[in-house]
């Protein structure tokens, strides 16, 4: 096999793989540049960008035999070569533009081909320059802004004094690894002995299946050494993420529930699996007819797809209040629909990845996850062995949404791992991740509103169906907490909402920032927009009008007493709101002969932080080091959002040491308390929380041993911690004291878990201990002949308690608003079509307007600093804010998402008969 | 991956003699250009061959204005092309169509040869799980019709297949009426590019009247001011790298706001490019008002067949004509 010659990052290079190896392969598995990252292997997302003589192109979809005699640039080289690469990190760092850090390697080599002919670009050419790379995490406006600042150097981060962290726009603490490309995620280390390992999987929605000669298999593939099925499974063939309600098998027995599922396992030499081909794999599939639908799945005939589960219903939701039937009655007027979502597909950048390798009696897990700690117990579940003797080490998460909360590889890998005693890993593809991961759930829903004529909110009646899939996943969370917010931010006195989570033949669907209320929020804030103006109503006013007050209890009969800036957020886009609908109106009328109009549309949101009425305790341990530095235990998995940096933020100013001075121990389930899983917006709110007690305690300590009363002022330098209080100056000399049993001179743990009450029957108690609150404004140009809609202003105010990191904070609110813009005009997946990033289509940089924040403060006293979270909250209002805008500008209203010109143009046609 | 060879051979005379073959999806040894699409199917198990011919280095990539017209080299990059100033200047519609076109990553690859050869985006096409597709497995059925049509054409179809051609640049380029060179051990021929690919017919699996051991050389533009006035709309549904849902290059020929000559094609409708001889002909002598623009265009649905999922496309193709119309009459 003759080797093909090139110059990667300015040296000469022999590649020894096959020259029709993708360029990526060999990158990352020959030359270990696992900077170049994969996120497709099919030319859609660009993680991959590397330079080609000078010229960005996609490695995956390059064979390395073609660039023979070529010169090849990664993120590695030019980090190390280039100037303009160099001050692209810095900005990209003072930006806050990468946060996963995923895309982050791709988008630098395509900017720093841009820079390097055009010193200052503008804002088009870097989006022309950038548009070729997907981000699912940032919105692309701050990556836009790095590359459009990158042409002068960056000035050096000031960092904050002792006390100052919080609300400070510091930069990301693990963000130089990312800009460097030197990250660590699921597909970038295995151990050198590393086996492979794939799936073979139901390629029907329902399926009886048989296999046949599995020794013959092995016998017949060298390099293949084990096939496993739900026999091999040591312990139980079953994990969930919510256990009373766990029902996925590692491997399913006899027959399959989705299209994707597991039933088997190959594993092997790599070079070995990854050449087979698995069509001729033994295995006889009996296909049956599938339950798609959920009216399939609930019709009487229907067969259980779990038994015990009847009429094939996972779980139902339930929150009444007040008297809705006596209430809508009282209504002066009604108004009634119903609104339709499709499932949709988180499509982080990084597919699902890790590996697994047996030490002793103990398996080590590295693998890219949401949830350590619980993934953790499953494992030891499915193996039949103690939680103490498996080890989850979670590596950089390029994105999760809440998918990475439910496990993908891991059972496979420490399965074969602890069978074979060998390492194992598993990458999956973008197709077999589109696949088998969970997804939002479609929602069917019904709503009908009463008001009375002065515009008061009287009664709601909501119900919902959603779709959940195959197995529980998050269904029962989804089932609970819609009907909890299905009166929105607002005070309705009356109120029945209603809901099931029903099982079909599809993928499951779980957790996607906002866990139902996003397909709610859409639901219900077009029907106050429809009641607003059958009332004649000004849109804003009316919801102003309603908000909820601290005051006034909500659906549940919970009275949040603080931290309630709903109103604020309302009022806070009133001037815009005038000014941007005059606006509108004027280029309609000047416009009125030609095809485009434009609209404004608002949307208000609440939504619970943390579990609802269920415990979810984070415990972090702090330790003061000998050397006088600071071990923060911080086992909150940033996924991107930050909390490696907000919750070092947070300790920083309850110890009341300068943020610098902490050492970070990333997520490590031997070395980190168990933080729960990064969900529900609740790191910021509970973990935060949890590293502010333990940094308080840590203090109070300190201040014992030197006898110093609260007010003293810390410092920490090499070996010893100077107390100062007035003119009293008392040194701890760190090296003379004796180690704790955790081996510090002083630590404290702390566990924080918010005070929440169980829901009674109708749903009343106190489901979540803080709530946040926002509304959005967009603001629509819509194409009437085309059926297009280009979103070309949003608005975002939140009410965030307390912004520990303002710029991380934007970070995800225009991460959210991509996704909720994706949600609105283009995101539905199909099962079993389109499983991959070319058919189901992301926003890409072009599809983002700028941004405006308005960051309401209105503090929740639990909270750490009164912060609440943001993560989910910045997606709800978008997509519901767009189609009051698509209403404005159009006329019409669609009663199913995504607006696709398709769908639109079939509206404004029906409108005009 | 689907394993096989990559071969370079040293000049073009051994790639013919490879006797490898694009544009039929049963070819056992097929041609590899820049790869963007190639390395996908091969990737996804689609294509099968056993052995692939590199053509990387073997021709030209040159891009020429002679008084003939615009000469574009297979080879050349779409990046290159779209950037070309001769094509910006008499050829705004090709470069329009290019830039509208996959990622800057992807236009940097892709040569002009392998971009009028790539495959459909027919989801059951392009996935293996599906048995039933007559394009990639001759007589095996056809998993669109009955399924979801979204992606599929509306014109062209047969029984046998609604595969929507894909490329862009393909319908730019009929509606300039260019001819395609090909070469092979036997010499050279020219071929319009209108004959080159071909309809489904029962024989999806054929696309393009290539023969073994043939290569696309490059394409041959007539200069004309249809081409000066050219314009190419894309409709789809979000801002960058997308297909088209729709698509219509038009060129127009004005004298005085009346249309002396019109060239209409469209993409995302058709099984291959497609030119609508019965609207350029009403275009022909109508001003350019809307409601004219209106009745030509709808002559554009004659022997459509909207199949569920893709009975939009009828609408919104009149719609696309009128609008690309439009803005091309508009342009100086
Ligand atoms: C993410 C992505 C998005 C895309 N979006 C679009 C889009 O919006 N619009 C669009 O039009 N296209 C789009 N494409 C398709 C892209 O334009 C094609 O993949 C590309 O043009 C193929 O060129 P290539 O040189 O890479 O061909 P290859 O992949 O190397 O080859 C493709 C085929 O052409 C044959 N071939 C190549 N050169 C010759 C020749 N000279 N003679 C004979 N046969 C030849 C090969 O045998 C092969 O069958 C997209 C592709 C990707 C990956
Ligand atoms: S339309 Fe053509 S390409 Fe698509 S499944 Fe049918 S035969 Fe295959
Ligand atoms: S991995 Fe290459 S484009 Fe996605
Ligand atoms: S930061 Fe871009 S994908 Fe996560």
């Amino acid at each position: 096999m003759s080797a093909t010659r090139f110059t990667l990052n300015g040296g000469e290079v022999e590649a020894r793989s096959a020259p029709a190896a993708r360029l990526t392969q060999v990158l990352r598995e020959e030359f270990g540049l696992t900077g170049t990252k994969v996120g497709c292997d099919a030319g859609d997302c660009g993680a991959c960008t590397v330079l080609l003589d000078g010229e960005p192109v996609c490695a995956c979809l390059t064979a390395v035999g073609q660039v023979e005699g070529a010169r090849v640039e990664t993120i590695e080289g030019l980090g190390r070569a280039s100037e303009v690469t160099r001050r692209l990190q810095e900005s990209f760092l003072a930006h806050g533009a990468a946060q996963c850090g995923i895309c982050t390697p791709g988008m630098l080599v395509a900017a720093t081909h841009l820079l390097e002919r055009t010193p200052h670009p503008t804002e088009q050419e870097a989006m022309d320059a950038i548009g070729g790379v997907l981000c699912r995490c940032t919105g692309y406006r701050k990556i836009v802004a790095a590359v459009c600042a990158a042409g002068t150097p960056v000035p050096h981060e000031e960092t904050p004094t002792a006390g100052a962290a919080v609300g400070a726009r510091l930069r990301r603490l693990d963000g130089r690894r990312k800009v460097e490309g030197t990250d660590i995620f699921g597909a970038d280390e295995a151990p050198p002995d590393c086996l492979l390992l794939r799936a073979v999987r139901s390629p029907y929605h329902r399926a009886r299946f048989r296999f046949g000669d599995l020794e013959g298999f092995l016998k017949a593939h060298p390099g293949i050494h084990r096939v496993l099925t739900a026999r091999d499974v040591p312990g139980v063939n079953c994990y969930g993420v919510i256990p009373p309600f766990a029902d996925q098998p590692v491997f399913a027995v006899e027959e399959a529930r989705f299209r994707g599922e597991a039933v088997a396992a190959v594993v092997g030499e790599s070079a070995a699996v990854e050449a087979l081909d698995l069509a001729p794999f033994p295995v006889e599939w009996q296909e049956l007819p599938p339950l798609t639908t959920m009216d399939a799945a609930l019709a009487d005939d229907a067969p259980l797809i779990h038994p015990g589960r009847p009429q094939n219903v996972l779980t139902r939701g339930r929150v009444v209040r007040g008297d809705v039937e006596a209430g809508l009655a009282q209504a002066d007027l009604v108004v009634e629909s119903r609104f339709e979502t499709g499932f949709i597909e988180h499509a982080y950048i990084e597919p699902e990845a890790g590996f697994a390798r047996r030490v002793g009696d103990r398996i080590e897990v590295q693998v890219s996850t949401q949830a350590p700690h619980h993934h953790r117990d499953d494992i030891a579940k499915i193996l039949g062995i103690s939680p103490e003797a498996v080890r989850i080490l979670p590596t950089a998460v390029g994105g999760g949404f809440g998918s990475k909360l439910d496990m993908s590889v891991q059972p496979f890998v420490a399965l074969a791992a602890w069978l074979l005693r060998r390492p194992v890993r598993m990458v999956w593809s973008r197709p077999e991740s589109m696949m088998a991961s969970t997804k939002r759930h479609p929602a069917r829903m019904r709503s009908r509103i009463g008001a009375t004529r002065d515009g008061r909110l009287v009664a709601i009646d909501f119900e919902a169906d959603f779709n959940t899939g195959a197995y529980s996943s998050w269904g029962p969370t989804v089932a609970n907490r819609v009907p909890v917010h299905a009166s929105g931010p607002y005070y309705v006195p009356h109120c029945r909402a209603r809901s099931r989570a029903i099982h079909t033949n599809l993928v499951p669907a779980g957790a996607f920032r906002g866990f139902g209320v996003p397909q709610l929020t859409l639901a219900q804030e077009q029907l106050m927009d429809e009641l607003a103006e059958k009332l004649g109503m000004d849109a804003l006013e009316f919801r102003i009008l309603n908000a909820l007050r601290p005051d006034q209890p909500t659906a549940t009969g919970q009275v949040l007493g603080a931290g309630c800036g709903i109103r604020q957020c309302f009022e806070a886009l009133r001037p815009q709101w005038r000014k941007r609908r005059e606006a509108a109106r004027r280029f309609n009328e000047q416009n009125a002969a030609g095809v485009l109009r434009r609209g404004v549309g608002l949307a208000g949101m609440w939504y619970g932080c943390g579990n609802t009425s269920m415990p979810n305790p984070s415990t972090m341990r702090v330790g003061l080091k000998a050397n006088g530095r600071i071990a923060l235990h911080q086992g909150a998995v940033d996924i991107g959002q930050g909390s490696n940096t907000v919750i070092a933020q947070i300790l920083a100013d309850a110890l009341g040491a300068p943020i610098g001075c902490i050492d970070l121990l990333p997520a490590d389930t031997d070395i980190t308390p168990d933080c729960g899983k990064t969900s529900a917006s609740r790191q910021t709110f509970v973990s935060g929380k949890a590293a502010e007690l333990a940094g308080r305690q840590l203090r109070a300590e300190i201040l014992r041993q030197a006898n110093a009363g609260e007010g003293a002022r810390l410092s920490f330098e090499e070996g010893r911690v100077t107390v100062q209080e007035g003119d009293h100056e008392r040194v701890l000399w760190l090296e003379s004291l004796p180690l704790d049993a955790r081996g510090y001179v002083l630590s404290a743990e702390a566990t924080f878990d918010p005070p929440t009450t169980p829901l009674d029957a109708d749903g009343q108690g106190d489901p979540y201990a803080v709530y946040g609150f926002g509304a959005h404004l967009a603001e629509v140009e819509v194409d009437l002949e085309l059926g297009t809609t280009k979103l070309i202003g949003l608005i975002a105010a939140h009410d965030v308690g307390r912004a520990v990191n303002p710029m991380l904070i934007e970070g995800q609110i225009e991460g959210g608003a991509a996704q909720g813009l994706g949600m609105a005009l283009m995101e539905e997946f199909i099962p079993g079509r389109g499983e991959n990033l070319h058919d189901y289509l992301i926003p890409s940089a072009g599809d983002m307007p700028k941004i405006e924040f308005v960051l309401i403060e209105d503090a929740a006293p639990v909270g750490p600093f009164g912060a609440k979270g943001i993560g989910e909250q910045a997606l709800i209002p978008t997509a519901p804010a767009i189609f009051n805008a698509i209403y404005d500008a159009a006329g019409v209203r669609l009663r199913r998402a995504p607006a696709t010109p398709d769908r639109l143009r079939a509206a404004i046609k029906a409108l005009a008969r | 991956m689907h394993p096989f060879s990559l071969e370079r051979p040293r000049d073009l005379a051994g790639a013919f003699a490879s006797g490898a073959q694009a544009g039929r999806n049963d070819a056992p040894i097929e041609f590899i250009a820049g790869g963007t699409d190639m390395v996908q199917l091969l990737q996804e198990h689609v294509r099968r061959p056993d052995r692939l011919v590199s053509l990387s280095g073997l021709l030209d990539a040159t891009i020429e204005l002679s008084p003939e017209g615009l000469r574009i080299g297979a080879a050349a990059t779409m990046a290159d092309t779209a950037a070309h100033p001769a094509v910006l200047e008499g050829f705004p519609v090709i470069a329009e169509a290019l830039l509208a076109s996959a990622s800057p990553q992807v236009r940097n690859q892709a040569t002009i040869g392998g971009n009028l050869l790539q495959r459909t985006r027919c989801p059951y096409f392009r996935d293996v799980g599906y048995a039933a597709c007559n394009k990639r497995a001759p007589g095996s059925g056809c998993s669109a019709l009955g399924g979801e049509t979204r992606w599929n054409a509306v014109l062209g179809t047969s029984q046998s297949c609604i595969a929507a051609h894909a490329s862009d640049l393909a319908v730019a380029l009929v509606a300039l009426d260019p001819v395609v060179e090909l070469r092979s051990a036997s010499g050279q021929r020219t071929v319009p590019l209108a004959e080159f690919h071909r309809l489904p017919g029962e024989t999806p699996h054929i696309e393009t009247v290539l023969e073994p051991g043939e290569v696309v050389a490059g394409i041959l533009v007539p200069a004309s001011p249809i081409a000066r006035r050219s314009h190419y709309l894309k409709v789809r549904d979000r801002a960058s790298f997308e297909f088209a849902l729709v698509s219509a290059a038009v060129g127009l020929d004005l004298e005085d706001g009346i249309i002396r000559d019109a060239h209409v094609a469209l993409g995302g409708v058709g099984t291959k490019p497609w030119r609508v001889p019965e609207v350029e002909a009403a275009l022909s002598g109508a001003a350019l008002e809307e409601a004219a623009l209106r009745q030509a265009a709808a002559l554009a649905t004659q022997g459509a067949e909207p199949r569920g999922g893709n009975a939009f496309k009828i609408e919104l193709m009149q719609r696309a004509i009128v609008r690309a119309i439009q803005t091309a009459g508009a342009r100086a």
